[in-house]
């Protein structure tokens, strides 16, 4: 898919050019080049080295800590018990679909700028860029605002669903559903435009009411993709509000969860593959791979079918790796300790788990700037919710700014924020795995060889993540 | 309908309402909101208003919308065109040329706008156009290309209100080769924009007398510059660069360790640092260099009251930063022409007295006849002369030099070095 060269004597790319670009949309679009330029100027080499010595000490560090120190340190402590509020979880899921309903309306016949209507900003701002994160952080918000909880319950009575889905499928419809909903943020030439969104985020309400209709509960543990995904993050939390008020270390809650089907491991596999290529698409590298010049890149819709295949692409290459790492490991046990190793299948199945963190983490280094100015646009916009002028939040004049991406000091601190984030991420990740394979082979002989691959993958992966942070980006 | 109505996008409402809202003059402004009761009717004039929100020219976007939503309140308090308020339609074009088609499409057929205005980058410009003219919708186009002047578009598309870049590098041929030096080395991104100035300049300062010694093209994609800068000859007593991208910071910085404080002349278009802050560290070596400006970022000793009034409608402070965060910085070299385009439009409204769409073809015959603009706050770039043949219009241009993290003017050019032979006359297409 490689064009045949790079357009850029094309009379068609002749005037002006890119002094600076920020791309501030959802998709791919975070780049803002006076950030990037002064990112150019940081000593990023510094904190990529350091950054992923951090990683591979946190490696050595757990080989030496006593299985059941790490043990210890996942275990949660009770706080309490707690009532049952799934009847106002339900009342306030149906407000949420009411909500969702209305910024539909909004999507169709609000502003068609799209840092003035209230859907693009609501979808992408406040639910995909922020509720993701302060799921990972805070707990399971979104059992109190997911629109379609309240619905399935009164759709089906309290009752069985009219048809069972077959668990055979898994989560791979999920799979399938996240990787067509991620295609259309990355690659689609508008996903914010308002009453295109409108129209998509309705499609999708409309299939999954229909959907927790015929097949209940289990449409949102195989097919909702988003509330798969949001569950999972809610269990990275320390702060675990169930039957009982728990607290622990951060994936304790993750490491009790269920063990992912080959579909799950799969899914949150896809989760940080789609993320890190989110990144790698911004990067001049990968405007080489797809002859595009960054300073005069010609637009979403040039190169859609590039980003299909680079997404898709991504995909597959790490699920393969991941599951290369799983089989590696599997088999140093069986050749190097006399024991018997479990299936490559069951490993990557649970070790899967250890990569939440990361694609968090991904996640929030990546929005990070995004957050930073369409925050700004979302705020406005809730303050003026009609776009009538009204000011309900008392804003007054409010100008929105970027002027945070133009200065060293302020650029380093954004620049820390993420790699912080990147690294911190893939410290959980190893701790996580770690305790994983405790579990997972007999013996600690077993365990640590069993997870060389997974710990030096998380090692690579830590650079590649501080990489393209650094990295110069068009775009 | 009532529901729709109040969802109705009402963005320059939107926009004009909370800049009202600023300081003690507000409840004045407020209180003095303009009776549209003069017009056969009050219905608004709708121009949609086609915007770079997301994609590669988001940056430029915002300020354009920021000016734009300005000049349209300044021209709504003031009673509006032929007695109507401005309504904008604002419509994302992604900076995709795709999508800019899609946009005028739309502006022409489900939002019923008059006319369409706005954007900045030339391929949407490029690619949008061609829809304009199908559509016989007349396109307003802010883009400093010279797309326009070559006589690649169409009769419906018209760029009054901004300089092209042909004529802006021309400009600069005679200050440069009079008062810097003859012996020019040109460092330029290797692509259409560099080879635009390449082209322009080299032919300009030939005819100056000048010669340019070295022509060092450096890829897109390029990070690190010092491999390039023992190509630059000794006899060289100018550098005119024009670097663009995220590696201008490192380019300016690397200059600065190659040269030292000996260095020739260094002269650039400030479309490098476009809304990057000249005192940032690392960017100490600009000090002593010179700058093309399409107007002059900070506030001048001799700054005019239309200047001033100017930048206080933006919201700009003196240094061109915004008046909420002075780290801010506009894209001040740009931007006025969204200001200037849309007071050209209501002047061209007034002239032909636009009722409706069925005058579309008189709006774009009023302004083909227009010729001198003088300086003013309709014009608080400087003063411009609109060529109706060839759709563009061609002004003063500022020369500019670093001293103390700031720029000052040290030179305007006149609208006679601007000028080119036309290349075009739109005049003779029919409608």
């Amino acid at each position: 898919m490689t064009k045949p060269s790079l357009p850029v004597n094309s009379p068609l790319r002749r005037g002006f050019a890119v002094a600076i670009a920020a791309g501030l949309g959802v998709g791919p679009a975070s780049a803002h080049t006076a950030q990037s330029g002064f990112v150019l100027l940081l000593p990023t080499d510094v904190y990529l080295i350091a950054g992923s010595l951090a990683v591979a000490a946190t490696v050595i560090f757990v080989t030496v800590l006593p299985g059941a120190t790490l043990a210890r340190l996942f275990r949660p402590r009770r706080l309490g018990s707690l009532p049952d509020l799934s009847q106002l979880r339900a009342a306030t899921s149906l407000i949420a679909l009411g909500c969702l309903a209305l910024l539909i309306v909004a999507g169709h016949l609000g502003p068609s700028d799209p840092l003035s209507n209230l859907l693009p900003l609501a979808i992408w701002t406040v639910w995909w860029i922020c509720l993701v994160a302060v799921q990972g952080v805070f707990g399971d918000v979104w059992a109190w605002v997911n629109p379609w909880t309240g619905f399935q319950r009164l759709a089906n009575g309290g009752g069985q669903p009219p048809l069972k889905l077959p668990a055979a499928l898994g989560q791979w419809p999920a799979v399938v559903i996240f990787g067509l909903a991620m295609g259309f943020a990355l690659a689609d030439p508008a996903p914010d435009s308002p009453p295109r969104l409108a129209g998509f985020v309705a499609g999708y309400a409309l299939f999954t009411l229909a959907g927790v209709t015929v097949f209940g509960a289990r449409w949102l543990r195989q097919v909702e993709c988003f509330t798969i995904m949001l569950r999972w993050f809610a269990t990275l939390a320390p702060l675990q509000l169930r039957r009982w008020a728990s607290i622990g270390f951060p994936g304790w809650a993750s490491l009790r969860a269920p063990v992912p089907p080959v579909s799950g491991a799969v899914f949150i596999i896809v989760l940080l593959a789609t993320g890190s290529f989110d990144g790698l698409n911004e990067t001049f590298w990968w405007f080489a791979r797809i002859g595009i010049n960054p300073l005069a890149f010609p637009g979403r819709s040039e190169i859609i079918w590039d980003t299909t295949l680079g997404l898709i692409g991504a995909n597959v290459l790490l699920v393969a790796a991941f599951w290369g790492c799983a089989a590696l490991g599997v088999l140093l046990v069986r050749a190097f300790v006399a024991d018997t190793a479990p299936s490559t299948t069951l490993a990557f199945r649970r070790l899967s788990v250890s990569l939440l963190p990361i694609a968090l983490g991904y996640h929030i280094a990546h929005f990070f700037t995004a957050f930073l100015v369409n925050g700004q646009y979302a705020l406005v916009a809730l303050s003026d919710p009609l776009a009538n002028g009204a000011d309900l939040l008392n804003l007054g004049q409010f100008y929105v700014t970027t002027g945070f991406f133009n200065t060293r000091d302020t650029v380093q601190t954004i620049f820390r924020v993420q790699a912080g984030a990147i690294v911190i991420a893939h410290i959980l990740g190893v701790l996580m795995a770690h305790r994983i394979a405790d579990d997972l082979f007999t013996t600690r002989r077993a365990a640590l060889l069993g997870q060389i691959p997974l710990a030096l993958f998380m090692v690579l992966y830590t650079l590649l993540g501080l990489w393209l942070l650094a990295a110069p980006r068009g775009a | 309908m009532t529901r729709k109505t109040l969802l109705k996008p009402d963005y320059s409402r939107r926009k004009a309402i909370r800049t009202m809202g600023l300081g003690a003059g507000a409840l004045a402004a407020s209180t003095a909101l303009p009776r549209f009761v003069q017009a056969q009717s009050a219905a608004p004039i709708k121009i949609g208003f086609q915007v770079h929100r997301t994609g590669i020219g988001a940056s430029y976007g915002r300020w354009y919308d920021r000016t734009t939503t300005a000049v349209v309140k300044r021209i709504n308090d003031a009673g509006g065109i032929n007695g109507r308020p401005i309504e904008i339609i604002a419509e994302d074009d992604g900076t995709d040329a795709k999508r800019g088609a899609e946009v005028i499409e739309k502006f022409a057929t489900q939002s019923k706008c008059d006319i369409a205005f706005g954007t900045l980058f030339s391929h949407v410009v490029i690619g949008s156009a061609p829809r304009a003219g199908e559509l016989k919708l007349p396109y307003f186009v802010v883009s400093e290309g010279h797309h326009v002047a070559s006589g690649m578009l169409n009769r419906y598309t018209l760029q009054p209100g901004i300089t092209d870049v042909k004529s802006q590098v021309q400009a600069m041929a005679p200050y440069v080769a009079n008062n810097l030096g003859k012996k020019v080395t040109m460092i330029y991104a290797d692509f259409a924009f560099g080879h635009d100035h390449r082209d322009y300049f080299s032919a300009a300062v030939e005819a100056q007398g000048g010669e340019v010694v070295a022509k060092i093209a450096i890829p897109p994609t390029e990070t690190s510059f010092t491999k390039y800068f023992p190509q630059i000859p000794r006899e060289t007593e100018v550098v005119y660069h024009v670097m663009v991208g995220p590696a201008v910071l490192t380019f300016v910085k690397e200059m600065g360790e190659f040269f030292g404080p000996s260095s020739p002349e260094i002269f650039g278009f400030i479309d490098s640092l476009e809304a990057v802050d000249i005192a940032s560290p690392g960017l100490e070596f600009l000090e002593g260099s010179y700058f093309w400006e399409g107007m002059p970022r900070y506030a001048q000793a001799d700054q005019t009251d239309y200047e001033k009034e100017y930048r206080d409608a933006v919201g700009v402070d003196a240094n061109g930063a915004s008046v909420t965060d002075s780290k801010d910085v506009s894209t001040y070299a740009h931007m006025f022409g969204c200001w200037e385009t849309m007071n050209i439009i209501k002047a061209g409204m007034e002239a032909c007295d636009y009722q409706g769409p069925e005058q579309r073809q008189a709006l774009i015959e009023a302004v083909e006849a227009m010729s001198d603009m003088p300086a003013g706050i309709d014009h608080p770039q400087g003063p411009k002369r609109f060529n109706g043949k060839t759709h563009q219009t061609f002004g003063v241009q500022y020369i500019s030099k670093v001293e103390g993290g700031k720029m000052n003017v040290v030179h305007t050019t006149s609208i006679e070095d601007t000028l080119y032979p036309d290349e075009v006359d739109y005049t003779t297409q029919s409608f």
